[in-house]
């Protein structure tokens, strides 16, 4: 049971609060929690749970804005947290990002929305469609419409139709001109390969994303290919659990918008498509750095926005680093940053350089873990595919679209 | 929106008094409060909303409270959700103006608009303001029976409110029973599952004092009700379906069949997008196994899957909360995740405390398999930037290695560390191998020859260098310089600091000169003599203790100081299992993430400052009449560094004159900057830390000095009146009570003579439960026959929720009673024992 929400800026501001119980939590908490956090340098670092000499905390952190809820009793941190993440989420979708200024010119808004969204310390709507309906967004066109017909409330009259439903997550009767319904695999790919250049660890974390704008209560099936390289799903309460659990085919009818149907993991795969590889040798007070980078197993499709980021270990006093393709750039908190987009035809990436290290230090003890991203359109790396999808109960014959992405998670290198 | 606080923001330099504005506001509503203008309704939102962001930014806006309750009268819902904010802000500090406000909200209960109705209620009940409480029960009564759910929901929670402000005024309305009817018949999910919330709490608070709550209470937990809960879970939102899970987790099945007819139904809660739901599920599966083996096993597998996909698909937060839950897991039951170990491999932007859960994982996970992996693995985070990171790796590996039967690579590796010419790396090194050595004396040779070559000048770090002292001590003969580097290092003996390398320096120099007495024998002159000078205490006796043990006998000096050894097998864990247990019988809760069973962190939920300082006075006279033995360890702590729960309350007793901040650490400040509270004063001064002021400590020192003192009668004496006092109508149910005496270890056990009235009396068992329930002693179970009879007791104290559990078993030919006591709080077991001793031996007395 949660007794308080703070919102605080990223200098420790407090932009709102909003009060859930009797039992009133004074906002000098967020002071106490401020100094914390200054005190452990980065509130990033905190801890999501921390226990105050009154109240135990949750946190989340999303774009510089802290979301901090108060209780007093013991409950699951998991509960408080998810939830907090949700309300992070709600926001950011109803105000088109999360910013200070953005929060601080609709409090009103995410007044309401903390209204409906949670009452006595307990969680109860977060479902994003049924609260677009009791709060109309603050979007350009209503903000236009308010002032042409002087009709400015930004809430709907009616009560939101799904609350009765037996389908709590879909409005009950969308209309749509065009019926259509996109399906998006998104994948990323964490991978960790050694100082010897083995691959440690290589797993992909992916999402069955759905972006459906159909009339009606359309009922959806989903089938793969290959359902069997899954390790592990997680379903959208949308999901009926019978037809997966029998013949793997995700049977459902779609809350209306975009929202993820599915999660799921696929663990132990063997290849990367491209290689980083560092070199270190350190003598006499410097370090020589060399790194190349290219593709190892072609995905068949470009690969885009490759970057490769590392931070120098605080030892080292100067860096002179340069590149064959793409740029370097070293940014003032020490992160060197090489850029190299798209992998040339003609020839393979390469940084090198030295790093002159601190006095009275022969050789670097330390060694940094570089970070690479990159981004391939149009292939899912796990090999998932999806075989057919299948709509009943609509009027007309709806537009299918069909799209992958997989981009780098937590894919690094060692030295 | 804190007006405690306001007068104390507004003062502040950086923030704007906003006097001026504010009297600007109540001019400008008061203007627009009759006006029937069209647009009247676009300004009144636009000076709402400046009033909201006042009150937002803590300008205290309570000034135009009349103008907004004026200005309310308005069809605009958004003008009215904000007249909501402000009114439940205010109503709480301004009792008077808040009736004035009871008017319109019951106005707006009766509106057409569903929303309006809900809102209004959900306000009139937030307004908390006891002396409005006769208002509420109309618009509730009705609210619950609105046929929109919308407002039956609000309303629900409404009566929670209500109960919360005066029980009595809810109980008297009959609102549980109409809540029970809800629960069992409403056709919305959301309403049913706030009445469980609602009732769940309202019958706990209530059973204490009323049988027909408590059996409610137990009614809840029965068969029918929990399986109407969870056939429907499906229709439920995710939290509800949180609290369902929560239920069922309390519910204790009948037989094998019923829990697999709950796994059964709840099994694809696990694949659940909400990682709250998902937890909940395991805690159910997990509690509802324990007694399986087998199955328990198998729930684990099933269980692996989704816990991992969750640590590696949430917000760093989420994985987090996931990760305490599974490392608990995972220290339970290793071998079950030791394939799995790749998941615990750190990752560079992981903060720290999760790389630390996951290095404890993998220390846990290691097996004959993985071993070689898993410490190749650590290896590399030992060259990590992060030094306390670095540090925890070199400790995992030596955790491994003291867990495993093979250890030639580790050693390798650990050798290695050593030559990695880092300070703290050789550090943690130098430790380890000597915790190797104790347990794997055969390794001695490879060690030796590499710790040889360590220059103690290099070793600063206290228990580096005392692992290193106690190498040259111990394996003096292998060691060709040992008596020359423990010569250099008594020199020095002056700048050395810490008395525990002082310590093992006199040891290991009298194990050397055991050794090699030629060389020795000036630096162990020169050792004692500095040892019998030093100003601290231990070294001081230890020098004095071997300077005399040689003096008597060096042959016995040698049997005490140098034995032979026997090779360590298991190191103490840290932990005991009883509290591993159970924190995971408090599984998915705060407990797993402190690693902390909760009795060890929240000593009492929502304890008052006031009730705090009330008992530590107590504490005070009580030290004098031998009640000293109340102090309980853990409320110490809790003083010390947690939790003075209830801000509100604090801020009930403080009155107006205080203007400070209502917010206090007192613990974390041990200057306790604010005296503002004469609770927190009194905290202060027995403040533990400062030990000369505690009754206790300073009683003992006076003790010392044999000083005349008020008379301590001892432990053993005829039970004086006790001053705990236990609760007349405690009420356990049975399960709880196994459940309890499963997991709490036993404080007290002892034997009494019974009277021999007692015996006489004792013909049946019967009797005896009378008599101890006259003394707020209940029997649970009672059984045997004449002379051997055996009873379950149980008590609670009056004023808070702590259970004395006992086992009795009297024998009437002996005329002995054998009694084991388990306690909650288990500091008071032993006043608990003298009551139930004097509370026994008047049985038979006429």
């Amino acid at each position: 049971m949660l007794q308080c929400i703070f919102l605080l800026s990223d200098s420790g501001e407090v932009m709102l609060e909003k009060q859930l119980t009797g039992h009133r939590v004074d906002r000098s908490i967020c002071d106490w929690f401020w100094e914390q956090a200054i005190s452990q340098g980065d509130s990033f670092k905190l801890q999501p749970v921390i226990a105050s000499p009154t109240h135990y905390l949750f946190q989340v952190v999303r774009e510089g804005i802290t979301f901090l809820a108060c209780t007093q009793v013991e409950m699951p941190p998991l509960m408080a947290i998810e939830f907090l993440c949700r309300v992070a989420d709600v926001l950011s979708d109803y105000l088109g990002g999360l910013n200070e200024d953005v929060i601080k010119d609709n409090f009103v808004i995410v007044y309401e929305l903390l209204d409906e969204m949670i009452d006595n310390g307990f969680p109860l709507t977060t479902e994003p469609n049924i609260l677009r309906e009791m709060i109309a967004q603050p979007n350009i066109v209503s903000k236009v419409l308010s002032v042409v017909t002087g009709n400015s409330s930004n809430v709907s009259e009616t009560l939101p139709g799904a609350t009765a439903s037996c389908v709590p997550w879909r409005t009950s009767e969308p209309k749509y001109a065009n019926n259509e319904v996109y399906v998006d695999l998104v994948e990323e790919m964490d991978a960790t390969i050694n100082r010897d250049g083995a691959l440690v660890k290589c797993e992909i974390y992916g999402e069955v994303q759905v972006n459906s704008h159909l009339s009606g209560l359309p009922d959806l099936t989903l089938s793969f290919a290959n359902p069997s390289i899954l390790d592990d799903v997680r379903f959208h309460p949308c999901v009926r659990f019978r037809p997966w659990e029998s013949h793997q085919i995700l049977s459902f009818v779609p809350p209306d918008g975009q929202f993820k149907l599915m999660s799921y993991r696929v663990k132990k795969l063997k290849s990367t498509p491209i290689y980083v590889k560092p070199q270190l040798t350190s003598d006499a007070g410097t370090c020589r750095v060399n790194v190349m980078v290219g593709i190892r197993n072609d995905p068949g499709k470009t690969i885009d926005s490759i970057t490769v980021q590392f931070k120098l270990p605080p030892c080292i006093l100067s860096a002179d680093l340069t590149s064959n393709h793409g740029t370097v750039n070293i940014l003032t908190n020490k992160t060197c940053s090489w850029s190299i987009g798209r992998i040339p035809k003609d020839k393979a990436p390469s940084m090198s350089g030295t790093f002159v290290l601190e006095t009275g230090l022969e050789r670097l003890h330390v060694f940094p873990t570089f970070q690479v991203s990159f981004r391939i359109m149009g292939v899912a790396l796990s090999g998932l595919q999806i075989d057919k999808l299948d709509l009943k109960n609509l009027p007309n014959r709806p537009y299918k679209g069909f799209r992958a992405l997989t981009r780098a998670g937590e894919f690094e290198v060692r030295s | 929106m804190a007006p405690p606080a306001q007068s104390h923001r507004s003062s502040s330099p950086s923030q704007p008094s906003g006097k001026g504005e504010v009297s600007d506001l109540k001019s400008q509503l008061r203007q627009l409060a009759g006006s029937r203008a069209p647009g009247v309704d676009d300004s009144k939102r636009d000076l709402f909303k400046k009033v909201i962001s006042y009150m937002t930014i803590g300008i205290d806006v309570s000034a135009v409270f009349g103008e907004m309750v004026m200005c309310s009268a308005t069809s605009d819902i958004v003008l009215k959700k904000m007249c909501y904010l402000y009114v439940g802000n205010y109503a709480k500090v301004n009792p008077d103006l808040a009736l004035l406000t009871i008017n319109f909200l019951q106005r707006d209960c009766k509106d057409a608009d569903p929303m309006i109705r809900g809102l209004a209620l959900r306000s009139l009940c937030s307004l908390r303001v006891a002396n409005l409480v006769e208002y509420l029960v109309g618009p509730l009564g009705s609210g619950l029976k609105d046929n929109s759910s919308y407002v039956r929901i609000v309303a629900v929670m409404g009566v929670l409110k209500l109960y919360h402000i005066s029980a009595s005024t809810c109980v008297d309305a009959d609102f549980p029973q109409t809540l029970k009817h809800l629960m069992l018949n409403d056709s919305d999910t959301q309403v049913v599952a706030n009445c469980l919330t609602a009732l769940q709490e309202i019958w706990s608070a209530e059973a204490s004092t009323s049988e027909e709550a408590s059996r409610e209470r137990e009614a809840l937990l029965s068969k029918p009700v929990v399986f109407y809960f969870l056939n429907r879970i499906r229709e439920f939102s995710e939290w509800a379906q949180c609290l369902v899970l929560d239920l069922a987790a309390k519910y204790v099945p009948s037989d094998n069949n019923e829990i697999f007819d709950i796994m059964n139904l709840l099994e694809d809660r696990l694949q659940h997008a909400n990682g709250a739901v998902v937890l909940a599920t395991i805690k159910l599966f997990l509690q509802l196994t324990l007694s399986m083996a087998d199955v328990h096993q198998q729930v684990y597998e099933r269980i692996k899957a989704p816990l991992l996909t969750l640590v590696s698909s949430g917000s760093p937060e989420q994985s987090y909360a996931v990760l305490s839950h599974l490392h608990l897991l995972v220290m339970r039951a290793p071998y079950i995740f030791s394939s799995d170990y790749k998941h615990f491999y750190c990752q560079y932007n992981e903060p720290s405390y999760v790389k630390k859960l996951k290095l404890e994982m993998l220390t846990a996970v290691a097996n004959e398999s993985n071993t070689y992996e898993i410490v190749t693995e650590l290896c590399e985070y030992a060259a990590n930037v992060d030094i306390p990171i670095a540090r925890e790796s070199i400790r995992a590996v030596g955790k491994i290695a003291l867990q495993q039967y093979d250890v030639n690579a580790i050693v390798d590796r650990l050798l290695q560390f050593l030559e990695m010419e880092k300070d703290y790396v050789t550090a943690e090194a130098l430790v380890l191998v000597k915790d190797l050595l104790r347990k794997y004396p055969q390794w001695s040779q490879d060690c030796i020859a590499v710790v040889g070559n360590i220059s103690s000048k290099n070793v600063q770090e206290p228990k580096a260098k005392a692992a290193l002292i106690w190498m040259l001590g111990e394996y003096s003969q292998e060691m060709h310089d040992a008596p020359y580097i423990l010569e250099s290092l008594i020199e020095n003996w002056d700048e050395e600091h810490s008395a525990e390398v002082r310590l093992h320096l006199l040891t290991a120099v009298m194990k050397c000169f055991f050794k090699r007495p030629p060389e020795t024998q000036k630096a162990l002159g020169a050792a004692l003599a500095a040892g019998l000078a030093d100003f601290h205490q231990d070294v001081h006796d230890r020098a004095l203790f071997y300077y005399r043990v040689l003096q008597h006998n060096v042959s016995v000096a040698e049997r005490v100081v140098n034995p032979p050894k026997q090779a360590v097998s298991v190191f103490a864990d840290t932990q005991s299992s009883e509290i591993k247990d159970r924190i995971f019988d408090e599984f998915n809760s705060l407990s797993v993430v402190y690693q902390k069973p909760s009795y060890m962190f929240t000593d009492k939920e929502h304890r008052g400052p006031f009730e705090f300082s009330d008992e530590l006075g107590n504490l005070s006279i009580g030290a004098e009449s031998a009640v000293g033995t109340v102090v309980p360890a853990h409320r110490v702590e809790a003083n010390d560094k947690d939790l003075l729960l209830s801000t509100s309350e604090k801020e009930e007793i403080k009155g107006p004159s205080n203007n400070g901040s209502a917010y206090s650490a007192p613990s974390y400040d041990g200057s306790a900057v604010s005296a503002a509270s004469q609770a927190l004063s009194e905290l202060t001064i027995l403040n533990p830390s400062v030990p000369g002021l505690t009754p206790q400590s300073s009683l003992a020192i006076d003790d010392l000095l044999g000083l005349g003192l008020p008379e301590i009668p001892s432990p053993a004496a005829a039970p004086s009146p006790p001053l705990l006092k236990l609760n007349s109508k405690a009420i356990l149910d049975p399960g709880t009570f196994q459940q309890k005496w499963r997991q709490l270890p036993i404080s007290l056990s002892q034997e009494y003579s019974v009277s021999p009235q007692g015996v006489a009396a004792l013909t049946t068992s019967e009797a005896l439960l009378r008599h101890m329930q006259g003394h707020s002693i209940h029997c649970i179970a009672s059984g045997g026959q004449s002379p051997n009879f055996k009873f379950f007791f149980f008590a609670q104290k009056a004023e808070e929720l702590s259970t004395f559990l006992v086992e009795c078993i009297i024998n009437t030919s002996s005329a002995k009673a054998q009694i084991k006591i388990k306690a909650d709080d288990q500091s008071a077991s032993q006043e608990f024992s003298a009551l139930f001793q004097s509370a026994l031996s008047k049985f038979g007395v006429p």
